[in-house]
């Protein structure tokens, strides 16, 4: 399979902001409970914008360095491998070529450190990042001022973030469709995706709650392959 | 004979710098082996007890593990000093093989560095238990918590401190011992007079809370504690014992602090050493079953059992060779005859000595558990000896592949002598360290694991050999491999005079995903007879000696055959390997070979306002940024970088940060050169192959 198909079949090509807002500069989030594949679907936007020779910056919050270079690298051989992709090894080695990931600890991120890490990586040419996947962000104790600064990055820096946040079990589901803890800040995002195993099925659900998706056939709802988190065959 | 309970064979291990050596030398005062202590880089010019090399002291860094004996409070100890310098891991390795528990030192200013990431993971693999000591607590912005924290984030180790120290930085006073609840002062001009006293008011609560805390902790460990926690009632007996037991599981390292260069908690961490790290008895070691396909054995460690002992270090000093040996079953002899496992060969123990960095002890016997050196003994390191009546090794030690070569060209005869008496010696010590000589250019080349490897290696052949050598530009071991499948038909056909040589062998060679070399038999109908197959594998073998494209060793191939022709009378062993030779030729253009270079894995350590910088030379040296983790005021950059782009980083990256940075790296693995670069590597070996 060629790098092409790769790209098509990516759930990212599905998701389409709200009408007004431009894709360079949007703001997506992705909400799951634990252990569902929030990093995953992450990692996967991050590479497909790799794919499109785009150049990524990946924030991890909490996780070492090893751990996250081990997600791409295991996630790209899942999808290589499902694809049975040509010259696989080589296209991983250009690829990553165009990542950067920054970790910080739990509680050492923070907005002003990140975005003087970013001017020092356009600066010093290592890279410019037309996306940026944020995985650990803190919504619980997190500051809706810090989401407004990052909303006005992206919008400086041209620049579409993702961030994953781990949804609440439990609580009563707001009508906005948004569980906590993000509920009250959906106006931030341009797009909001949850996502659900289904028992006994081997799909994921991809809900879109906020943003359409581009593909009318399947309305708002994407069947995920849980593997490698490509849109299944029987849905496209 | 010695109770087995009574013994700890440790290992200091850290970063570089961080003060093993000194602590070191501190332990050797208060157990009065020495009797001055003197610096490391002290201005006595003595130098340190455990930097027994003459480039050690030179050069402020330890490299080769001396073996050091002493007794604290009725235990013995052997200490392995070990060297912090990524490019000695080998030693650290072979250390670690023989430790039963180890003391990890760590900087209270710079905390968990790379390197302790290595050790720990080295440590890890060995399953060797630990107690964190946190040093150079009297320094400028000593931060214990800080370290703490990273011991449980970046190392993943159940760190919970069992100590408080009383002031940082220029004040520190002494140390609150949180299982006795007593403070420790260290008075005299050495620190060696301990007074014990109340906790002074204004550390008690302090002390209650992380007392508190410690006890959560260790009480995971034992039940009776956790009774006795409960009720308020625990005792000192229940809390050690719950430590140490946790300690030996690895799933808890009590962590200790002080000042080695002040004097300060060095007793303590003795006291540790006995209660909380394992004797002989408490770790299990295994061997290999020879007979049994390496089915591993479980040793016994009584002294009354068949002999078992691992060589694991050799040294070449005034006396002869010095091999270190431990014991790990039954007891060695003065006297005795023991046998090397690996060359079959007898040998007489003539003198049995305890190793006190240079000087030594004469001994008559080494129980089981003990580390002792032995003289004379013609061995190679990580043979293992047992008395001729039992067919086992102890397990093969993981050896990594030298990664950079550079030519030596003695610049006399007799330095010629000299040098070849020196790597002789230097290849037995260190698997790492590699010499041949190259059949083309008849130079001697070294090869080993980093540029400071070879350059410690050079300098002592200067020194203790005084063998002079003049040093060509070092080599990047490059590879070949094949990257698609390719077919072969070759006959080899010779009929000029005398008896002709015939053979024809078709088939494939194709990547091998992983290994170096795979040989595969596809003949039906024996139209290549039995005899000449092995003949084939043999011709295929010399091929990978020597790639067509630079003349690298070529690796990950798999040759197959499966149709050929014989003559009655021509064929023979030669016709077929020089027909499988050809074969191979003819088939490795077609399967497009590429050269493959050493991947280096970098990390940087620096101020955060370098960062930039950093990158910027790490980007011009082919550098793949993997990515940046941010502390505090300090940034790691981790990269990596073609081992050939690596050459004098150190000297940039010191001019670039004002020396405030400091990198470490090691071999992460073979990539394809891009293509730029190889054709420049290409028409390099074909204009050398023209001269």
């Amino acid at each position: 399979m060629l790098k092409q198909e790769l790209i098509e079949k990516n759930p990212i090509r599905h998701l389409k902001g709200e009408s007004d807002a431009k894709e360079s500069s949007r703001m997506g989030l992705v909400m799951a409970r634990a252990g569902v594949g929030k990093t995953a679907l992450l990692v996967q936007i991050a590479l497909d914008s790799l794919l499109n020779d785009k150049q990524v910056v990946h924030v991890s919050v909490g996780q070492s360095l090893d751990k996250t270079k081990l997600w791409y690298d295991d996630m790209f051989k899942d999808i290589a491998e499902g694809c049975k992709l040509d010259n696989a090894a080589e296209t991983h080695d250009s690829i990553m070529r165009n990542r950067m990931i920054i970790t910080f600890n739990e509680s050492k991120f923070s907005l002003a450190k990140l975005e003087e890490r970013l001017h020092d990586l356009v600066q010093q040419n290592v890279i410019k990042p037309s996306c940026m996947v944020v995985d650990g962000f803190d919504f619980v104790n997190g500051d809706r001022a810090v989401l407004e600064g990052m909303r006005d990055l992206a919008k400086a820096m041209d620049l579409q973030i993702w961030f994953s946040a781990v949804s609440t079990d439990g609580v009563e589901v707001p009508a906005s469709g948004v569980p906590a803890p993000c509920s009250g800040m959906e106006d931030l995002f341009n797009t909001i995706v949850l996502l659900k195993p289904v028992s006994q099925s081997e799909c994921i659900d991809l809900n879109i709650i906020k943003g359409s998706a581009a593909v009318s056939k399947c309305g708002k709802l994407l069947k995920l392959d849980p593997k490698t988190f490509m849109i299944r065959e029987d849905c496209k | 004979m010695k109770d087995l309970s009574k013994v700890r064979n440790i290992g200091i291990s850290a970063h570089i710098d961080s003060g093993k050596t000194t602590l070191t030398e501190r332990i050797l005062f208060y157990t009065q082996r020495i009797h001055a202590i003197h610096e490391v880089r002290g201005k006595d010019g003595v130098g340190a007890k455990m930097d027994s090399m003459e480039l050690e002291r030179e050069r402020g860094i330890t490299i080769c593990s001396a073996a050091t004996y002493c007794d604290w409070k009725d235990h013995s100890i052997n200490i392995i000093d070990t060297p912090g310098h990524v490019d000695f891991t080998i030693e650290v390795e072979r250390a670690l093989r023989v430790l039963d528990g180890a003391v990890l030192i760590l900087c209270s200013v710079g905390g968990v560095q790379s390197q302790s990431i290595t050790v720990n993971r080295q440590m890890t693999r060995y399953r060797v238990p630990r107690v964190a000591f946190i040093n150079k607590c009297d320094r400028t912005g000593a931060n214990p918590d800080k370290v703490i924290k990273q011991l449980r984030e970046k190392l993943g180790l159940n760190a919970v401190p069992i100590q408080v120290p009383m002031g940082l930085e220029g004040d520190m006073q002494g140390l609150i011992d949180l299982v006795k609840m007593k403070a420790v002062y260290f008075d005299g001009e050495n620190g060696d007079k301990i007074r014990i006293e109340e906790i002074p008011a204004k550390y008690k609560e302090e002390c209650d809370i992380k007392r508190e805390e410690m006890l959560d902790a260790v009480s995971m460990f034992s039940d009776e504690l956790m009774e006795a926690v409960l009720e308020g009632t625990p005792t000192e007996e229940m809390i050690m014992a719950a430590i140490r037991k946790g300690t030996l599981s690895l799933e808890f390292s009590p962590v200790m602090m002080g000042s080695a260069y002040k004097n300060k908690g060095v007793q303590l961490l003795l006291d540790a050493v006995n209660d909380y790290l394992p004797c002989p008895t408490d770790v299990e070691n295994f061997a290999l079953d020879l007979d049994h396909d390496e089915a591993e054995v479980k040793v016994t460690n009584q002294p009354g059992d068949p002999l078992l002992a691992l060589a694991f270090k050799l040294e070449d000093g005034r006396y002869g060779q010095l091999t270190y040996v431990r014991t790990y079953q039954g007891t060695l002899k003065k006297g005795d005859s023991i046998v090397n496992v690996r060359t079959g060969k007898k040998a007489k123990v003539g003198r049995l000595v305890r190793m006190h960095s240079d000087e030594m002890e004469e001994i008559e016997e080494s129980g089981s558990g003990d580390i002792v050196a032995l003289f004379g003994i013609d061995c190679a390191s990580g043979d293992t000896f047992t008395r001729g009546d039992y067919n086992f090794s102890m397990s093969s030690m993981h050896v990594p592949e030298p990664v950079i070569s550079l030519s030596i060209t003695p610049v006399d005869n007799k330095a010629q002598d000299n040098m070849s008496k020196a790597l002789n010696r230097f290849t037995k010590e260190d698997p790492t360290f590699k010499t041949y000589v190259d059949q083309e250019t008849l130079e001697t080349i070294i090869s080993g694991m980093g540029e400071l490897h070879l350059d410690v290696y050079v300098e002592r052949m200067k020194r203790e050999y005084k063998a002079e050598v003049t040093v060509g530009a070092p080599q990047v071991a490059y590879r070949e491999t094949i990257t698609q499948r390719a077919e072969f038909n070759y006959t080899h056909k010779k009929q000029t005079g005398g008896s002709g040589q015939f053979g024809r062998v078709a088939g494939y060679i194709e990547p091998l995903e992983e290994g170096e070399y795979e040989f595969v038999d596809q003949i039906v109908g024996g139209s290549v007879p039995r005899e000449y197959i092995p003949s084939c594998d043999k011709g295929f073998q010399k091929c990978l000696e020597k790639g067509s494209l630079v003349g690298a060793h070529v690796t990950g191939v798999r040759c197959a055959i499966n149709d050929g022709a014989s003559h009655a009378v021509d064929s023979s062993d030669i016709a077929f390997q020089l027909a499988a030779m050809g074969g191979f030729k003819e088939a490795y253009m077609k399967a497009k070979p590429v050269i493959m270079e050493p991947i280096m894995k970098v990390a940087v350590e620096g101020p955060t306002e370098f960062q930039g910088s950093i990158m910027g030379s790490l980007n011009q040296r082919r550098g793949m940024i993997i990515g940046t983790n941010e502390e505090d005021a300090y940034t790691v950059i981790e990269a990596e970088v073609p081992l050939s782009e690596m050459f004098g980083y150190s000297t940039d990256l010191r001019s670039l940060t004002q020396g405030k940075a400091e990198f470490t790296m090691e071999f992460a693995t073979y990539r394809p050169v891009p293509k730029s670069v190889a054709e420049e590597l290409i028409s390099k070996a074909q204009k050398k192959d023209k001269k």
